[in-house]
C-alpha cells in the first residue's frame, strides 16, 4: 500500500517534470521561430516586392504574395538588362578568387602554425592591422595601380584585387584550424619517409577541410557582394559584377524597385546555396582560436 | 605523376589563357565612351540615337559605349578615371558639376569647338563660366514644375491658396480619400529654390551664397509647415515614396522635373497635366524653378582626329531632327533654337505648359561655389524637416557651412 | 546572349587549370627550390614564358600579353625570393619564408603600395585646383603636418567635431558588439539546447548572414521607412488595436529622419548576430558534456555553469571574434552609407570611416582624407594592439 502510494507519488513528480520540461522546450522552440522569422522576414518582403506589379511597388501592403502578383519584374531582369553578363562576370570572378585566395592561404598558414621564425608574430599582428584601414582609402592608388598595369576592366584585375583582400582572415582561420591537428601525426609520416610537402599535402590539407570550405565561404562571400573596388576597377557595362549592375538600375532619382528586388533575390540565391552547402562545416571549422581540452 | 602533372598544368593554362580574359580594345580611336546618369527608362531613346549615328554613312567601325553611374558615382569616378589618365570622351548630365569639372581642368570649353548660337541663349548660359562654355545643350529645362492628376483635380491651382483650399476642403475632407493631397521632395534643396524665389530670394548671388536671409527663412518655413502643420505632404518622403504615392493616384499633385513627363503620361494618358507651380499667394509672386538643361561635356584630352569624331557625333546628336525625336519620346524641352518653334510643342498642351514654367524660371547657378551651397543646404534643410533644427537656425547653419566649404574646396 | 556551352567549358578549363597551377605551386613551394635544378628549371621556364608572350601578344593577343607578362613577374620574383633564401640566408627558415611569400607578396603589393602612396598624398597636397598639374607633370607640393592639424581642428562634417565623432564611433562600435556577443550567446544557447529542427534553425539564423550585405540593408532600411516599412505599420496596427499604448506614446516613429543612429544600429546588430552566434555554437560544441555532468552532480545551478564553465572555455573562441567583431564594427561603412547616405543625409548616424568617405568625395580633397584615413587607422591600430597585450587576447591567436 505504502510502497505502491510512493510509486505513484514518484510518479507524478516525473509527470510535473516532464510537463515542465516540455513548457521548456516549447518556450525554446517560439523563442526560436520568433528569431527565425525576424532574420527570413525580410528576405521573404524582397520577394513581395519582387512579385508586385509595377504601380504598386511601394506599398503598406504585407501580404507575402501581394494581390495581382506577377512574374513580370523578373522577367524584366532578364529582358531589359544584362543580368546574365552580370552573373556570369561575377561568377568568374568569385570563383577564380575563392581557389586562389584559399589555395594562398592554405600555405601561409602552414607557415605560421607549424614553424617558428622571425617575424612571425609580426606578421600575424600585420595580418589584424589589415582589417583596420577603412574602407575606400586605398581605393584611389589602387585604381592608379590597376591602371597602370592595364588591368582595367579584366577579370585578371578583379581576381588578383580580391583574392588578397580576403586573405588576412582566411590565413587566421586555416592557421587556428592547423594548430588544433596534432604534430605526432605528420611527424609519423615523415619518418615514414613523407616529404614535408607529402605530409601537408596527405595529412594535413585533408583533415582541414571544415576550414579550408569555411575560407572558402568567405573568400566567395566577400567577392560576390564586393562593391567599391568593383566599381573602381569595372567600366565596361559588358564586364560589370551584378552588384554594379544592381546599382544601374538606380537612376538619378528613380529606383526600379520591382526589378531591383527580383535581381537581388536572385544574386541571392547563389550564396546561400553555398552557404548551406558548407554550413555541415561552418561550426567545426570557425576556429578563430582553438578550444583547448 | 610528377611530369603528368606538369604536362596537364601547362595544357590547361594555355587553354585557359587561350580563353582570352577580356576581349581586345580594337580601334580605340573609333570608340566614343559616354558615361551618363539618366533614369533607366531613356536607355532605349539615347540608345536608338547612338546606332542611328553608327548607321551613317563611314561610321561602321565606330562603337559607342555608355556606361551608366549614379549620380555621385559619376562625380567620383570622373574624377579618378581622370587622374588616372583614362576619362570618358563624352559626359552627359545636368550642369550642376561643370563648374567643379572645369576647375580641375577636365573638361573642354566647347565655344571654339561647336556654333553654339544656334541653341537657345539661356541654355547654353547656365553653363557658362569664367566666359567659357563648358558644355553642349541637349535639353533646355531639367526644370520643376506642377503635375496633377486630372481625375483627382480636374483644372491645376493657380495660386497656392487656391492650392491648399483644394487640399483643405476636398482631400482633406477625405472626399476623395487621398492619404495627403500633394507629393513634395522635402529633403532635396532643388525641390526647395523654386519657393526660395517665390519669397524673392537666391542661394547665391555672383559667388557668394545668401542664404541666412528672409526668404530662405520663409520658404523652409513654409516646407515645414507643410507637413507639420497642414499636414498635406507627407513625411519622411523622398523621391521614390512621391514618385510611388502619385503614380499609385494617393495624391493629387506632385512637383517634379521634366524628366518624368513622359512616364507619367504613359502611365495616366489624358489624365496627366502640367502647369504652373503656382503663384505664392503671400508674396503674390510666381515660384522659380532652376532652369538648365543636359548637357555633353568633353574630356579635355581630346583632340585631332578623335575631337572630330566626337565632334561629329555631338553634333548629330544634338540636330532638329533627333531634338524633335527627344521630345517625341522623352518629352524633354529641345535646346536647338531652331526645334523649338515645332508645332510639336505649340500643339501639345503639356510641353506648352513645360515651356510656361521655364520661362517662369531661372538659370540655375553655374558658379563652382554653388556647390559647397548643395552641401551645406542639404543637411539642414533635413534637420529643419524632420524638426531636430527650428527653420532660423537651419538657415543661419546653412550660410556659415557654405561660406566654411567654399573656403575648404580651395585650402 | 551567351554562348552558353562554349563558355561553360571554357570556365571547366580555367578553373582546371588554375587548380593544376596550384598543384605545382605547392609542390614548388615545399623545398623544390633546394633542389640544385630548381634555379636553372626556373630561369629556362621563365625564359620559355617570355618568349611565349612575346610570340603571343606579336599575335595581336593584347590582354594575353598581360597575362603572361604578369606570370611572368611573380615567377621572377619567386626565383629571387628561392635564390636570397639559399645564399643570403642560407636556408635557415627558408622554407617558411618561401610558403609565406605569395601570400605576402600580394598583400604587399595591394595594401603595402597603396599604403605608402596614401602616406605621400597626406604630406603633399592633392585637391582640386591642384589636379591637372599632378596629373600632368606628378609633383605635388609639400605641406608637411597642414593636413593632420586640420583633421584634429577641422571637421568633415558641419555639425559634428573630430573627437565627438571618436567618440561616436567608440560608442557604436561598443554597443553594436556588445548586443552581437549577447545575442550570440543567447541564439547558440538556445541552439544547443534542442534536438529537433535544429539543422532547420541553424539554417533560417543565418540568412542575414549570407545575403548580400547591400541587398539584406537596403532591405532593412524599408523595413523602417516610415510610410511602407513593417516596424511603423506594425507599430501603428498596434496602436489601433490597444488604444491605451497610444497614451504611452506607441505610434509610427520616423526612424530614418528622427533616429538615425538607433535605425542604424539595429540593422547592424540584426546583421552581425548570425556570425557570432555561429562561432560560439561552435565553441560550446566542443566543450566537454563531462564538465556539466560533474557540476550538475555537485549541484551547480545553470547561472552557474555558465558562468563557471562555459564563459572561460569559450574565451578563447571568442577573443579573436571579439577582436575582429570590433575592427569591423569601427570600419563598417555599409550600413550606415546605405542608410543614411542617400535619404537627405543627415549626420546623425555618421561615425569616423563614414565621415571620411564623405570628406574624400564631397570636395576632393585627397590629401586631407588621406591624413584622416591615416589617423583612423592608427588610432584603431594602436588600441587594438594595447588591448590585445592587456586582455592577453592574442594568445589564442599567436600560439
Amino acid at each position: 500500500m505504502t510502497e505502491s502510494g510512493a510509486s505513484l507519488e514518484s510518479l507524478r513528480a516525473l509527470r510535473l517534470h516532464r510537463r515542465r520540461e516540455a513548457l521548456k522546450t516549447a518556450l525554446i522552440h517560439g523563442a526560436l521561430i520568433l528569431a527565425c522569422a525576424a532574420c527570413v522576414y525580410p528576405l521573404l518582403r524582397i520577394l513581395a516586392v519582387s512579385l508586385r506589379p509595377g504601380d504598386r511597388i511601394i506599398s503598406t501592403d504585407l501580404a507575402l504574395i501581394p494581390q495581382g502578383a506577377t512574374w513580370a519584374s523578373y522577367v524584366k531582369v532578364f529582358t531589359e538588362t544584362n543580368f546574365l553578363f552580370w552573373l556570369w562576370n561575377s561568377l568568374v570572378i568569385t570563383v577564380a578568387t575563392s581557389v586562389a585566395g584559399v589555395a594562398l592561404a592554405s600555405t601561409a598558414a602552414y607557415a605560421f602554425s607549424r614553424f617558428k621564425f622571425p617575424g612571425a608574430k609580426l606578421g600575424l599582428s600585420l595580418l589584424l592591422g589589415t582589417q583596420m584601414l577603412p574602407a575606400g582609402m586605398l581605393l584611389l592608388p589602387l585604381f592608379l595601380m590597376i591602371m597602370r598595369l592595364r588591368l582595367m576592366n579584366t577579370y585578371l584585375g578583379m581576381v588578383i584585387a580580391y583574392s588578397v583582400s580576403s586573405l588576412p582572415f582566411s590565413i587566421w582561420i586555416l592557421k587556428g584550424y592547423y594548430d588544433t591537428i596534432p604534430r605526432s601525426l605528420e611527424e609519423a609520416a615523415l619518418v615514414d619517409g613523407t616529404s614535408v610537402f607529402g605530409a601537408f599535402y596527405r595529412i594535413v590539407l585533408p583533415l582541414s577541410t571544415p576550414a579550408l570550405a569555411i575560407a572558402f565561404l568567405f573568400n566567395f562571400t566577400q567577392a560576390w557582394n564586393e562593391y567599391l573596388v568593383a566599381r573602381v576597377i569595372l567600366t565596361d557595362s559588358f564586364k560589370y559584377t551584378w552588384t554594379l549592375g544592381l546599382f544601374d538600375l538606380q537612376g538619378q532619382y528613380l529606383t526600379q524597385w520591382g526589378m531591383f528586388a527580383a535581381a537581388s533575390l536572385l544574386v541571392t540565391i547563389p550564396v546561400m546555396g553555398v552557404f548551406l552547402y558548407s554550413s555541415k562545416w561552418l561550426l567545426t571549422g570557425m576556429t578563430l582560436g582553438g578550444v583547448k581540452g | 605523376m610528377r611530369p603528368a602533372v606538369v604536362v596537364i598544368s601547362a595544357g590547361l593554362l594555355a587553354a585557359a589563357a587561350s580563353c582570352r580574359l577580356a576581349p581586345q580594345d580594337q580601334g580605340v580611336d573609333r570608340a566614343i565612351v559616354v558615361w551618363e546618369q539618366e533614369d533607366a527608362q531613356v536607355f532605349p531613346y539615347i540608345d536608338s540615337v547612338f546606332d542611328a549615328f553608327k548607321r551613317l554613312p563611314g561610321n561602321a567601325d565606330v562603337r559607342i559605349v555608355r556606361n551608366h553611374y549614379q549620380t555621385e558615382d559619376l562625380r567620383q569616378q570622373f574624377l579618378t578615371a581622370s587622374i588616372a589618365g583614362s576619362p570618358p570622351d563624352l559626359l552627359m548630365g545636368p550642369s550642376d558639376t561643370a563648374g567643379i569639372y572645369s576647375i580641375a581642368g577636365f573638361i573642354l570649353p566647347v565655344e571654339k569647338v561647336f556654333d553654339l548660337s544656334a541653341f537657345n541663349k539661356p541654355v547654353v548660359e547656365a553653363i557658362t563660366l569664367d566666359g567659357h562654355v563648358w558644355g553642349v545643350p541637349m535639353t533646355n529645362g531639367n526644370h520643376l514644375m506642377l503635375m496633377y492628376n486630372k481625375r483627382l483635380s480636374p483644372t491645376a491651382p493657380r495660386t497656392t491658396d487656391e492650392l491648399f483650399a483644394f487640399c483643405e476642403t476636398k482631400a482633406k475632407a477625405k472626399a476623395l480619400k487621398l492619404d495627403y493631397c500633394m507629393a513634395f521632395n522635402l529633403g532635396e534643396p532643388f525641390w526647395l529654390m523654386p519657393w526660395l524665389g517665390a519669397f524673392g530670394g537666391w542661394p547665391i548671388d555672383d559667388k557668394t551664397p545668401t542664404l541666412d536671409t528672409k526668404p530662405m527663412l520663409d520658404a523652409v518655413s513654409l516646407v515645414v509647415d507643410l507637413i507639420y502643420k497642414k499636414k498635406y505632404v507627407p513625411m519622411e518622403c523622398e523621391y521614390n515614396c512621391t514618385d510611388t504615392l502619385f503614380k499609385e493616384g494617393k495624391v493629387a499633385f506632385i512637383i517634379n522635373g521634366d524628366w518624368a513627363i513622359s512616364t507619367y503620361r504613359d502611365k495616366f494618358g489624358k489624365d496627366f497635366g502640367v502647369a504652373k507651380i503656382p503663384k505664392l499667394s503671400a508674396t503674390g509672386r510666381w515660384p522659380t524653378p532652376m532652369v538648365s538643361g543636359r548637357y555633353f561635356m568633353l574630356n579635355s584630352k581630346l583632340s585631332g582626329a578623335k575631337l572630330e569624331l566626337v565632334k561629329r557625333f555631338v553634333s548629330f546628336y544634338t540636330n532638329k531632327e533627333n531634338q524633335i525625336g527627344q521630345v517625341k519620346s522623352l518629352m524633354r524641352l529641345p535646346a536647338l533654337a531652331e526645334a523649338a518653334g515645332a508645332g510639336i510643342i505649340r500643339d501639345d498642351p503639356i510641353l506648352k505648359a513645360s515651356m510656361d514654367q521655364i520661362l517662369a524660371g531661372k538659370p540655375m547657378p553655374m558658379a563652382t561655389e554653388m556647390r559647397a551651397v548643395w552641401d551645406s543646404v542639404r543637411p539642414h534643410l533635413g534637420r529643419a524637416v524632420n524638426k531636430k533644427a527650428t527653420p532660423r537656425e537651419a538657415v543661419a547653419k546653412m550660410q556659415s557651412e557654405a561660406v566654411s566649404k567654399i573656403k575648404e574646396m580651395t585650402d | 546572349m551567351l554562348a552558353p556551352v562554349a563558355q561553360v567549358l571554357q570556365f571547366a578549363l580555367l578553373i582546371g587549370a588554375f587548380v593544376a597551377v596550384l598543384e605545382g605551386w605547392l609542390h614548388y613551394h615545399f623545398k623544390y627550390h633546394e633542389r640544385n635544378w630548381f634555379i636553372p628549371a626556373a630561369v629556362l621556364g621563365t625564359a620559355a614564358l617570355v618568349v611565349f608572350a612575346a610570340l603571343w601578344t606579336a599575335g595581336g593577343g593584347v590582354e594575353a600579353g598581360r597575362v603572361v607578362s604578369l606570370a611572368v613577374g611573380t615567377a621572377l620574383a619567386e626565383c629571387l625570393a628561392a635564390l636570397f633564401f639559399k645564399h643570403v640566408v642560407k636556408g635557415r627558415h627558408s622554407l617558411p619564408f618561401m610558403l609565406l611569400a605569395p601570400a605576402m607578396l600580394g598583400l604587399a603589393a595591394l595594401i603595402a603600395y597603396p599604403m605608402v602612396f596614401e602616406v605621400y598624398l597626406a604630406f603633399h597636397d592633392l585637391k582640386l585646383t591642384t589636379i591637372m598639374a599632378w596629373s600632368r607633370t606628378g609633383d605635388l607640393p609639400f605641406v608637411g603636418l597642414k593636413h593632420f592639424r586640420k583633421v584634429f581642428t577641422s571637421s568633415p562634417l558641419s555639425e559634428v567635431g573630430f573627437w565627438e565623432l571618436s567618440l561616436r564611433t567608440v560608442w557604436w562600435t561598443f554597443i553594436n558588439v556588445f548586443f552581437h556577443v549577447a545575442g550570440g550567446f543567447v541564439m547558440a544557447l538556445l541552439l544547443n539546447s534542442v534536438t529537433r529542427f535544429k539543422g532547420v534553425y541553424r539554417m533560417l539564423l543565418i540568412v542575414p548572414w549570407a545575403m548580400p550585405q547591400v541587398v539584406a540593408v537596403l532591405a532593412m532600411r524599408g523595413e523602417f521607412h516610415s510610410q511602407y516599412g513593417f516596424v511603423n505599420i506594425m507599430l501603428s496596427k498596434t496602436a489601433a488595436w490597444l488604444p491605451f499604448l497610444k497614451d504611452v506614446g506607441v505610434g509610427p516613429v520616423q526612424w530614418l529622419g528622427q533616429h538615425p543612429f538607433l535605425t542604424c544600429t539595429i540593422i547592424n546588430v540584426w546583421l552581425g548576430i548570425p556570425f557570432m552566434t555561429v562561432v560560439i555554437l561552435g565553441g560550446l560544441q566542443s566543450i566537454s558534456r563531462h564538465y556539466y555532468d560533474a557540476a550538475s552532480i555537485d549541484g551547480a545551478s545553470a547561472f552557474q555553469q555558465f558562468r563557471m564553465i562555459t564563459l572561460p572555455l569559450i574565451r578563447p573562441v571568442l577573443a579573436p571574434a571579439v577582436t575582429l567583431g570590433t575592427v569591423w564594427t569601427f570600419n563598417n561603412i555599409n550600413v550606415i552609407y546605405l542608410v543614411t547616405g542617400q535619404a537627405g543625409g543627415t549626420e546623425d548616424a555618421d561615425i569616423l570611416v563614414s565621415a571620411l568617405y564623405k570628406a574624400a568625395f564631397a570636395f576632393y580633397r585627397y590629401s586631407y582624407s588621406a591624413a584622416f584615413a591615416l589617423v583612423v587607422f592608427l588610432m584603431l591600430f594602436v588600441s587594438s594592439m594595447v588591448w590585445l597585450k592587456w586582455s592577453k587576447g592574442s594568445e589564442s591567436l599567436y600560439d
